[in-house]
C-alpha cells in the first residue's frame, strides 16, 4: 500500500497541554538565563542583603548564582504564562469576523 | 539489514508522534556528522585543556572572573560579554539571510545532540524499520534489553554532559575527582542532573518538538529571508507529476515528472515533514532530503538536485545575487563589531578602581576647620604582573590625601581595599562635591584609572 501524501509523521501536533508547558517553560528559561547573566555581571550575590545577617541564600555566590536564576525563571514563567492565557482566552480577530458576516469577499 | 533496501512500503506507516529518521549517507550528512563532531568535541575536551597553572577556559562563578585562555575577565568587563552576543545574533542574521538555516541543520546545540541520541539509538536498536518493529513488539526479555541499553547508554552520556557542563564553572580535574569520590557540593551536583537532564529529556525524547513549538528562531528566521536565500526546495516544475514507474519505461510520454514518489526524503527527515509540500518552517535545513533524494535519482538514472539547495531566484530561473543590500549592511556590521570588540579587548585598562564611601559616617568635623570623609577604594590589579599603586583624589580646593603609606601592592589578578581618608578645609564648601580619586602605577608599566565619588560636608 502507498501512503498517502499527507501521511506523514510531522503533521502530528502535540497535545495542547504540552504545547502550553513548552510555551511557558522554554522562553521564559532562555530570558531568565539572560537576566541571570546581566544581573550577577553587576552584582554580586554577597552582597544582597543585610551584611552581618544574610539570607541563607545568599550565604555563597553558588547559592545566589542559583536562587537568582531559578527566582528569574519563576518570574519570567508567570508573565509566559499570562500572556498566553491571555492569547488562549481572545476572541476571534476582528478580521476573522469581517469575513464571516457574508459582506465583504474574502479575498 | 541495508539500510538502502530496507521495504518502502510498509515502513512508512507511523500514526505515532515518535519520528524514527532514516539513515542516509551523502554529502551533506558527511557535513553534518563532520560538524558534530567539531562542535561537540570542542565541548567536551575544552575543559580539560590547560593554560599554565590553571585550566585553559574556566567560567570561575565563585571567584568572579573568567579566565579564557590568556585573558581574564572580571565583572567590570562584563560589557565584552554582551558585545560578544551582539555579534553572535548578528553572525545568525547574516549566515540566515545567506543561506538559510544553517544554524538549525548543522550547528545548533539542540540538533547536535540529537543527532548523538539519534546515533545510540540507531547503535543500539538499528535501522528505522528495525526500530519501529521492536517499539510495536509485545514486551519481551530482548525489547527489554535493547530499550535498557539504549535509555542507559542516552543517561551516561547526558550525565557527562552535565558533569561537563559544570567543568566551565568549576575546575573540571577537581570536580572528576569529587564525582569519583561522592563528594560533590550540592550545586555542583544539582547543576550536573540538571543539565544532564535537560539534554536527556531535549535531545532522547523532545527532538524536533523543540524546534516546532519551543523554537524563538524558527518563527521569526523567515523574516530574513528574501529571494536570494539559500534555502532547501523540491523543483516542483521537474518533479510533478509524482508518480511510480517502470524501470525503463518512458515517464515524460506517461506525463509524469521526475518525482517517483519513493518517499525516502519523507523517511529521513527529522522533523517528519514532506519537502514536497514547500518550505515548511518545521523544516531546520539538515538537507537529509537533498541526500537521499540524490542517491534514489542516482538509482533510477535520473539528474541529481531534484531537491537541492537552491534560491527562490534560482528557482524561477533568474540570475542569484549573493551581495545584496542586506548581505552587504549584515556583513559589514559584523566586520566592524568584531574590529572594535578586537580592539577594544587587546587594549583595555587591565587597573581599576572601584569606590565606596563609609556607610557609618557622613563626615567628621576635625579641629582646624577640616572636613574629612573615609572611603574604600579597590583597587583592582587585571595585569598578569604586581603592581605598586599611588592614589591621588581632585575636585576640591586644598585636598588631603591620607592612606597610610605612600604605595599600595596589589598581586596579579588581585583585588585590594585600601580605607583612604580625604580632608578639605572647611571654606566655602557646604552640602557636598563630586571627587575624583585616580591610582597609578608607581613602576615601568605606566597605568591609571578613575573612579568617582561623593565628598559630602555639613549644610550650613
Amino acid at each position: 500500500m502507498r501512503k498517502a501524501p499527507d501521511d506523514y509523521p510531522g503533521r502530528l501536533r502535540w497535545p495542547r497541554l504540552g504545547q502550553d508547558v513548552a510555551i511557558v517553560a522554554w522562553p521564559s528559561f532562555l530570558v531568565a538565563s539572560v537576566a541571570t547573566m546581566v544581573c550577577f555581571g553587576f552584582i554580586d550575590p554577597l552582597l544582597i542583603g543585610n551584611d552581618d545577617y544574610p539570607p541563607p541564600a545568599f550565604q555563597t555566590r553558588m547559592a545566589g548564582y542559583a536562587v537568582g536564576f531559578f527566582f528569574f525563571w519563576l518570574i519570567a514563567a508567570l508573565s509566559s504564562l499570562m500572556t498566553l492565557y491571555l492569547v488562549r482566552t481572545a476572541h476571534p480577530e476582528p478580521a476573522d469576523e469581517r469575513i464571516d458576516d457574508g459582506t465583504r469577499s474574502p479575498e | 539489514m541495508n539500510e538502502a533496501q530496507a521495504p518502502v512500503d510498509g515502513a512508512l506507516y507511523a500514526a505515532r508522534q515518535k519520528i524514527y529518521p532514516r539513515d542516509i549517507k551523502g554529502r551533506f550528512q558527511r557535513l553534518r556528522v563532520y560538524a558534530v563532531f567539531a562542535l561537540l568535541g570542542l565541548y567536551y575536551v575544552l575543559p580539560w585543556i590547560r593554560w599554565g597553572e590553571r585550566q585553559a577556559v574556566l567560567f570561575d562563578l565563585p571567584a568572579r572572573k573568567f579566565h579564557i585562555f590568556g585573558l581574564t575577565l572580571w565583572p567590570q568587563d562584563f560589557y565584552f560579554l554582551t558585545w560578544l552576543l551582539i555579534i553572535a545574533a548578528l553572525a545568525l542574521f547574516f549566515f540566515t539571510a545567506l543561506a538559510g538555516r544553517l544554524f538549525c541543520g548543522y550547528a545548533c546545540p539542540q540538533t547536535v545532540w540529537t543527532e548523538t541520541f539519534v546515533w545510540i539509538e540507531r547503535w543500539v536498536e538499528g535501522s528505522r524499520t528495525q526500530q519501529m518493529k521492536l517499539a510495536r513488539a509485545p514486551l519481551s526479555g530482548e525489547k527489554i534489553l535493547r530499550k535498557g541499553t539504549k535509555y542507559f547508554l542516552w543517561f551516561a552520556f547526558a550525565l557527562w554532559t552535565g558533569f561537563t557542563f559544570v567543568g566551565y564553572f568549576t575546575p573540571i580535574t577537581e570536580l572528576a575527582g569529587k564525582i569519583v569520590t561522592f563528594s560533590t557540593g550540592p550545586w555542583e551536583t544539582f547543576w550536573v542532573l540538571f543539565y544532564g537532564g535537560a539534554t536527556y529529556v531535549n535531545a532522547g525524547f523532545m527532538r524536533e518538538q523543540v524546534c516546532k513549538y519551543m523554537c524563538p528562531y524558527a518563527r521569526f528566521q523567515s523574516a530574513m529571508f528574501d529571494r536570494d536565500t539559500l534555502i532547501i526546495t523540491y523543483d516542483e516544475k521537474r518533479g510533478e507529476p509524482r508518480g511510480a514507474r517502470k524501470k525503463g519505461s518512458d515517464s515524460r510520454a506517461a506525463g509524469l515528472g521526475d518525482c517517483v514518489d519513493c518517499t525516502v526524503c519523507v523517511q529521513v527527515c527529522p522533523t517528519g515533514i514532506d519537502i514536497r509540500k514547500g518550505l515548511q518552517h518545521e523544516c531546520i535545513a539538515c538537507a537529509a532530503c537533498i541526500d537521499a533524494c540524490d542517491e534514489v535519482m542516482e538509482k533510477v538514472g535520473y539528474p541529481k538536485g531534484l531537491i537541492r539547495y537552491d534560491t527562490q531566484s534560482g528557482l524561477e530561473g533568474r540570475p542569484k545575487h549573493v551581495l545584496r543590500p542586506r548581505t552587504i549592511v549584515y556583513g559589514s556590521l559584523i566586520t566592524l563589531l568584531i574590529a572594535g570588540f578586537a580592539y577594544s579587548i587587546t587594549h583595555r585598562n587591565v587597573v581599576a578602581v572601584d569606590v565606596i564611601r563609609d556607610r557609618n559616617a557622613l563626615f567628621r568635623e576635625l579641629p582646624g576647620g577640616l572636613i574629612e570623609n573615609v572611603y574604600s577604594v579597590k583597587i583592582l590589579n587585571k595585569d598578569a604582573a604586581r603592581h605598586r599603586f599611588s592614589i591621588t583624589a581632585d575636585g576640591l580646593p586644598g585636598l588631603q590625601v591620607d592612606y597610610g603609606t605612600d604605595a599600595v601592592e596589589v598581586g596579579p589578578g588581585d583585588v585590594q581595599s585600601v580605607a583612604v581618608r580625604l580632608r578639605v578645609p572647611r571654606g566655602e564648601l557646604k552640602g557636598g562635591s563630586d571627587i575624583h580619586f585616580t591610582i597609578r602605577t608607581q613602576d615601568e608599566r605606566a597605568l591609571e584609572a578613575t573612579g568617582k565619588a561623593r565628598f559630602l560636608a555639613p549644610t550650613n
